[in-house]
């Protein structure tokens, strides 16, 4: 579902992601963890098309990045949902027109977007705030429409930059039961975290370690050839 | 596809309400902008009208059909005095105008009575006027197909023919406006289409948050746009109706406030296709603003 091989990036001089391969297969569930800084935003940023493919190769949901001309990526995005790090709502926009957004570009029609808003505000708890708007919400209310924006589409990956960095632990915890459910269905999930706590209470997740641009750890089949914490060249098959 | 079309342009206007002070702001731009480029207009309507009258008369002929009673002619002369911008009437008789020709022909060495001494008694000639009247309105030839159609249309008239407009300064202000008005129009409409362009395109860009936001939820530029357009084509078509409220409300108020002697300049609104383009130009450079401002 997410290729990625010899990916590299920088931003003028500076390099942000160094020889970066792996690969997630439908329904795989994977923790990109690491420092601040460590790429984790730029390679989820790479992998929405919102960053140019500059060395290497990456495909989502079977779309080649390399060969996307700027016309077909609304269609990779529409594979896609992408809960950001600084949530990307509407703040003059209610609740509900901010999740139904994307199911609108969608072109669906008013009763399914509805429905299906009804069904995901009620899952996150948002079901009493759907007529507010969204700048009158609270930080950990406003994160939890960026997900309602994200789930309701039920897309076949879900890249997540940080999703529970403003929640606190228990409503932290909540919706990581609701990113395992929605894996479950068989989406794809690549959620970049910095906390240790959330990894530990979610054994059965893969964990991908981003160190200055390198893999330097990953406990699955696919994360390919990284170099680990002491520098050696370590294969992910050895898991760690 | 029609009603999500319908529905982004109505989107497009009612987002307009989300920013209440930002959309005052820009349409208070559009509404000042538009208002100078009227006033300006109105200038050059009043100067051309007021040109247009000062470019001198027109001489009418009429000829009357042959045979016609007299007094009902004499009570048709007795009314051209009353035209607006009368300046002259010359009237003959049949008779008058036998006469009037064997002079003109003595002049030239001729004499009537010895070359057509048959037509004394009964002249072939019909009646005939020469009227005098100096333009009115802003659109002379107009002015000129009217009142050769009011004379026309007069009681046994059988023949009207107009000299054209002879003036040196009718013919200086053609030239003026072949060189300079055009031109100053149109840099005027260029001016105005960039001002309010780019005021449309400020405000746009202040929803860029907006815009990204809807490209990684996956919209096409279309999508984007069209309700962007639509709003700023309603913006700038509300700004354009707002100056000319104020124009009419200005030349309501104060169009007379020149007339008195000896100035007498009364001001003119300007004409319908100012009036049109004061309208299109806001809105469609708006609408194009409104578009080109989403960067893809």
């Amino acid at each position: 579902m997410i290729r990625v091989r010899r990916l590299s990036h920088s931003f003028g001089a500076d390099p942000v992601l160094k020889d970066v391969s792996f690969s997630l297969e439908k329904g795989d569930f994977v923790f990109l963890a690491g420092p601040s800084g460590a790429g984790k935003t730029t390679l989820l940023r790479i992998l929405y098309a919102a960053l140019p493919l500059q060395t290497g190769e990456a495909a989502v949901a079977g779309i080649n990045l390399g060969r996307l001309p700027a016309s077909r990526v609304p269609l990779l995005r529409r594979q896609v949902g992408v809960v950001f790090q600084d949530f990307k709502i509407l703040p003059r926009r209610s609740v509900e027109q901010n999740i139904a957004l994307p199911l609108e570009i969608r072109g669906l029609a008013p009763r399914h977007i509805e429905r299906r808003v009804m069904a995901v505000t009620r899952a996150l708890g948002l079901q009493d705030r759907i007529r507010l708007k969204c700048g009158e919400l609270s930080g950990g209310e406003q994160q939890r429409v960026a997900i309602a924006r994200a789930f309701v589409v039920n897309p076949k990956v879900l890249l997540a930059d940080e999703p529970t960095g403003n929640l606190d632990p228990e409503l932290a915890y909540r919706l990581m039961e609701l990113f395992k459910q929605f894996q479950a269905y068989g989406a794809t999930v690549l959620f970049a975290t910095h906390s240790e706590d959330l990894m530990r209470r979610h054994p059965g997740a893969y964990t991908m370690r981003l160190e200055k641009g390198r893999i330097t750890a990953a406990d699955w089949p696919g994360a390919g050839v990284f170099i680990d914490g002491a520098g050696r060249t370590v294969h992910s098959r050895q898991r760690q | 596809m029609k009603r999500t079309v319908l529905r982004l342009i109505g989107r497009g206007i009612a987002d307009l309400a989300l920013d209440p002070a930002g959309t005052a702001g820009a349409l208070l731009a559009v509404t000042l902008t538009s208002f100078l480029a009227g006033l300006f207009f109105m200038l050059l309507t009043t100067l051309d009208i007021r040109l247009g009258m000062a470019r001198g008369e027109s001489i009418f002929q009429i000829y009357w059909r042959d045979g016609m009673d007299m007094d009902v002619v004499r009570r048709q002369w007795q009314e051209y005095v009353h035209l607006p911008g009368f300046r002259s009437v010359r009237t003959y008789t049949p008779e008058q105008a036998l006469e009037e020709l064997g002079r003109r022909i003595g002049r030239a060495g001729g004499d009537l009575d010895k070359t057509f001494p048959f037509l004394a008694a009964d002249s072939p000639l019909p009646a005939t006027a020469l009227v005098a009247l100096s333009p009115s309105g802003p659109d002379p030839e107009r002015w000129l197909e009217e009142t050769s159609a009011y004379f026309r249309s007069q009681h046994g008239v059988a023949r009207v023919s107009a000299a054209p407009l002879q003036n040196e300064l009718g013919q200086a202000w053609k030239q003026v406006g072949s060189y300079v008005l055009w031109p100053a129009t149109t840099f005027l409409l260029l001016a105005l289409g960039l001002s309010v362009g780019n005021t449309v395109r400020l405000a746009v860009r202040a929803r860029e948050h907006e815009i990204e936001i809807l490209q990684l939820a996956g919209a096409y530029n279309w999508y984007i746009r069209l309700p962007l357009a639509a709003g700023s084509a309603a913006l700038g078509l509300t700004g354009g109706l707002c100056s000319l409220a104020l124009l009419f409300l200005l030349h309501d108020r104060l169009g007379d406030v020149l007339n008195f002697p000896p100035l007498s300049l009364r001001l003119y609104f300007p004409s319908p296709r100012a009036v049109a383009a004061l309208l299109l130009a806001p809105t469609v450079t708006a609408a194009l603003a409104g578009v080109l401002a989403v960067r893809k």
